[in-house]
């Protein structure tokens, strides 16, 4: 029994990471895939090893299964932008150090260029388009463009992704819980106080 | 017909008033009396919402059919001649569809720098280009490498430039006739050594009679900017003519490097494309080599190419804010004005030689002042204009010395001098409320045994942003009632598409939300790059008067059909009405329906020059208040007050989100950012985000904008842009503030815990001891 992807609370460890990244650069992936039904359910949990050719990812994005040919060594971001044209999911220092890249995996927070996409097979993928549309904004977003929480915007779909997260698991946070929400992720316009602003408003209209 | 207006200039309870001559059809600025329904009012940015969603598409998002990747090969060298590159086994790779070389390309074999560009490839998957820049074969000649200025200031230090050139260069006072890579003419270098030889004596001497001399030495390191969005392009060639989705703040400028007869790609059309610009920081004005390369690999692979940096690419090539070392005498005497100054600064732009100056010498009269500027050559990626260039380490070193003259002559109160030696109208108002608002005269736990102490510091800012000629804006008003401002210049996120709407929907009396825009497009009307905080300066007197124009031909239509005077009319809250203010019972869209052609479109330019008007700078003041830890050196920013003042306020909030910007930036300057360089390889060692060191959420202070309102008459919308002043003064007011609390100074940013530990522990070592005459803070 293949234990790897639960040694980490988001399913992901490094260790396993790095093995598939490395994997990248060498011929073949060793991955656990399960087969996903429609509802989502896991059928088979027994390793394979699957490329260095393409392979069908099955993924749940915003509630939708989408079905793509990619290599095994692809990972989520690049999945979600370069296979799915889902492109507000930003790929800014592509190690896990900025957060331009967060999406919920089951609901919390991962940064994707730091997971394979065949590790998110069989979990609910929520990217920033999955949040709200133009059309209909969540509270949240809404108050990032009320209190100017955004300047040349390219954070912006990572800082929304991680609030959401954060009024997720707590409704009423203070500032600093707000800071530490947003601490993975990097703003180099300097919107942070917007940000918080901004959450705190969300917060109080008792929205997400 | 040039016209004459008197109109009032100043700002809070000091007007004036003061005549005008309009130029080229211009028409007034708007009066402190008059009421103004959507200039001044806070609003969200336009493009908010696109952003918040992810449907905002950056260059980077770019996806035309057909898209392949491009690469770059970099030197993992510090200083190398590059004698051959042979990609013939690269091109054999799969999924290469093109690739070339530096040295045929750019007629350049030097590779300066590690990160140089060497080569670079195109492939179907970037997993292909990296795999065929492995097969990149180069002999490199490697050379001797200097990485720091004092490396290469050292006595016997390897040569970092080429032929005569040398590390340590005077930049200021220049001669005449410098050329490119060549030494002065010595004639004329001998007279101008002569004079600073002669200016040192009389400065010399104005200091040896001030009643007190203090004296620093200060260091700023090398900060790069590190916009989220890297640089590059995604570039396509269509039936021969270029279109490139760059990520630029200059779309012209971009389009101009691509079409250039000098340059390398000379494109006979090419069509920039920057609707949503993923920061720059004054690091994104040229096209670089990675927007030629890109160019280039397009037009070779036959399909478009996406040329975007990597981190590493962008950390180590795509510009930084150059280092300074800068040794400062002041004098001064008891009655608190500042007699003389003697600098001498040093700073590395890179392998080049130009841009390195520090802004050391302004903002306060200063008296007698003898300064001597030097660049210094190292093998390191070269410096770009980087927010203010210059300002915040020359202010970190300028505003220490003057906290340094107040305290020697007898501890007289840093705010007070400041205004002794300072001239600036408005500054005199906001040393006031910088005051007030940080809390300068509440007691507080400074030095001595505790472990948290607190201190305050001030600082000011200097700026020169009133724009000028170079844009012009078109507005088209439809006969259904759609409104469309267009301008080819990009918003690099300071809020200009939304100032450019405000402006025209105030003009056009209409609601903000009934204006659309069009900008970050070549085939739009010429626009100012977004540098030197002009852009909005440049860009809002064109699009108020092409709104106005257009207005006149829309009330024009109006009076003919309905037999009224023209002169009568005017548009307000989406109304026609009279000059008196009463209803013509008509709205704005039943206007414009009465048009018989399909739109009414005017295109109009600037004014190419500024009224004399009321200041000619922008002023502003910040006050930072810090907690230190005495035992670890962590230093903590509680708050920073920034009074700003950018001319006539359009938009107050993203204004404010400016001012907020740069003092975040700013104090991520003070304490944390700075660029490694490895001496022995000579390499950057972080060249990433995650041990470049950048001010986050959790370290960010709370910031306290106030933003000064000023009719400076300078044009017709008398605007000043905001993206450079408010970093000017940041780190200097934390540097006072960190010397205000733990009574000893740190003379070099950042202020790491190492460094404030040694200052405290410096300081313990000489209170053990007599104290020395003129010893000083």
């Amino acid at each position: 029994m293949n234990k790897r992807a639960d040694d980490s609370p988001e399913g992901v460890s490094r260790r396993h990471f790095l093995k598939g990244a490395g994997a990248a650069a060498a011929v073949v992936t060793v991955a656990k895939i399960p087969s996903v039904t429609e509802a989502g359910q896991e059928v088979s949990d027994d390793p394979v090893i699957v490329g260095p050719g393409s392979i069908s990812i099955r993924l749940k994005i915003n509630g939708e299964i989408r079905e793509v040919e990619a290599p095994p060594s692809t990972t989520l971001l690049d999945l979600l932008r370069e296979h799915h044209a889902m492109t507000g999911t930003k790929r800014v220092c592509d190690r896990g150090s900025c957060g331009a890249c967060t999406v919920l995996l089951d609901g919390r927070t991962v940064d994707s260029c730091s997971m394979l996409a065949i590790d998110a097979m069989g979990r609910e993928i929520t990217t920033v388009e999955g949040i709200g549309t133009p059309e209909n904004l969540t509270d949240l977003q809404k108050a990032f463009v009320e209190k100017d929480a955004l300047q040349c915007g390219f954070c912006t779909p990572g800082m929304v992704v991680s609030c959401t997260a954060l009024l997720n698991q707590n409704p009423t946070p203070d500032r600093d819980q707000i800071r530490q929400g947003i601490a993975g992720n990097i703003c180099r316009c300097g919107t942070y106080q917007n940000i918080i602003e901004a959450v705190e408003h969300a917060s109080r209209k008792g929205g997400k | 017909m040039a016209e004459e207006i008197t109109i009032q200039v100043g700002f809070g309870d000091q007007f004036h008033p003061l005549t005008v001559r309009l130029q080229d059809g211009d028409i007034p600025p708007w009066q402190p009396d008059q009421p103004l329904d959507v200039v001044g009012q806070r609003k969200p940015r336009l493009d908010a919402v696109a952003k918040v969603t992810g449907t905002a598409k950056f260059s980077q998002d770019q996806q035309p059919a057909g898209l392949i990747h491009g690469r770059i090969l970099r030197s993992p060298h510090g200083n190398a001649e590059i004698r051959s590159v042979d990609l013939t086994a690269a091109r054999a790779m799969p999924g290469v569809r093109s690739a070339l070389t530096v040295p045929d390309t750019f007629e350049d074999s030097t590779a300066r720098y590690c990160g140089a560009e060497v080569a670079a490839i195109a492939a179907d998957t970037e997993q292909q280009a990296d795999a065929a820049m492995r097969a990149i074969v180069v002999d490199y000649q490697v050379k001797e490498h200097c990485v720091t200025i004092d490396a290469s200031m050292a006595e016997g230090a390897p040569q970092v430039g080429r032929g005569e050139q040398k590390n340590v260069q005077r930049v200021s006072p220049r001669t005449r006739g410098r050329r490119r890579g060549r030494n002065a003419d010595p004639d004329a270098d001998r007279q101008v050594v002569e004079q600073m030889a002669r200016r040192e004596k009389e400065v010399d001497a104005i200091l040896a009679g001030s009643d007190s001399v203090v004296e620093g030495t200060f260091r700023t390191q090398v900060q790069t900017h590190a916009p989220l969005e890297t640089h590059g392009a995604v570039c396509s060639w269509e039936d021969g003519r270029l279109v490139c989705w760059a990520s630029t703040q200059a779309t012209f400028g971009f389009r101009g490097e691509l079409t250039s007869g000098r340059g390398q790609v000379k494109a006979s059309e090419c069509r920039v494309l920057s609707e949503y610009v993923g920061g720059g920081f004054g690091s994104k004005f040229s096209a670089g080599r990675e927007g030629v390369i890109g160019a280039l690999l397009a037009k070779e692979a036959g399909v478009p190419v996406k040329m975007m940096l990597d981190r590493s690419g962008e950390q180590t090539s795509a510009g930084n804010r150059p280092d300074s070392l800068q040794k400062m005498r002041m004098g001064v005497n008891k009655d608190g004005i500042i007699q003389g100054l003697q600098i001498r600064s040093w700073g590395t732009p890179g392998s080049g030689i130009g841009g390195a100056g520090a802004h050391n010498d302004g903002i306060y009269q200063l008296g007698e002042i003898d300064k001597v500027e030097y660049g210094v050559r190292t093998n390191c990626g070269g410096a770009r204009a980087h927010r203010a260039p210059g300002w915040p380490q020359g202010s970190v070193a300028l505003e220490q010395m003057m906290d340094m003259a107040a305290h020697s002559i007898d501890g007289v109160d840093p705010i007070e001098f400041r205004k002794m030696n300072d001239d600036h109208p408005i500054r005199a108002k906001e040393y006031d409320i910088a005051r007030e608002r940080i809390g300068w005269d509440r007691t507080r736990v400074r030095g001595g045994s505790a472990t948290i102490c607190s201190g305050v510091g001030i600082a000011s800012n200097l700026w020169f942003s009133a724009g000028g000629g170079g844009a012009s804006a078109l507005v088209r008003i439809a006969k259904d009632g759609a409104v469309e401002i267009r301008n080819g210049a990009q918003d690099i996120g300071t809020g200009t598409r939304t100032v450019m709407a405000m402006v025209a929907a105030e003009e056009l009396g209409i609601p903000l939300e009934m204006v659309s825009t069009r900008i970050g497009d070549t085939n739009d009307p010429q626009g100012p790059m977004s540098g030197g905080s002009t852009t909005i300066g440049t860009l809002t007197p064109a699009a108020r008067l092409a709104a106005h124009y257009a207005k006149k031909e829309l009330l024009a239509v109006v009076a003919e059909r309905k037999g009224w005077d023209p002169a009568d009319l005017d548009l307000r809250k989406a109304r026609v009405i009279r000059n008196d203010g009463s209803d013509t019972g008509l709205s704005f869209k039943d206007a414009c329906s009465l048009m018989d052609d399909d739109a009414i479109e005017v295109l109009k330019a600037r004014p190419r020059r500024n009224y004399a008007g009321f200041s000619d700078t922008n002023a502003g003041v910040q006050a930072a208040e810090v907690e230190v830890d005495m035992e670890t050196g962590v230093v903590r920013v509680k708050k920073v007050v920034a009074v700003a003042d950018a001319g006539k306020l359009i938009n107050p909030m993203t204004a404010e989100s400016q001012v907020r910007g740069g003092v975040i930036q700013g104090v991520s300057f003070a304490l944390h950012e700075r660029r490694i360089m490895d001496r022995h390889k000579g390499r950057m060692l972080n060249d990433d985000l995650e041990n470049y060191k950048i001010l986050g959420s959790v370290d960010c202070p709370e910031i306290d904008v106030v933003l000064v309102d000023v009719y400076n008459g300078k044009s017709n919308t008398q605007v000043m842009g905001l993206g450079e002043p408010p970093i000017v003064a940041t780190a200097a007011a934390v540097a006072n503030a960190v010397a205000d609390a733990i009574g000893v100074r740190v003379f070099e940013v950042p202020i790491t815990p190492r460094r404030v530990l040694e200052a405290i522990a410096s300081n313990e070592k000489s209170a053990a001891q007599p104290k020395k005459k003129g010893a000083r803070l």
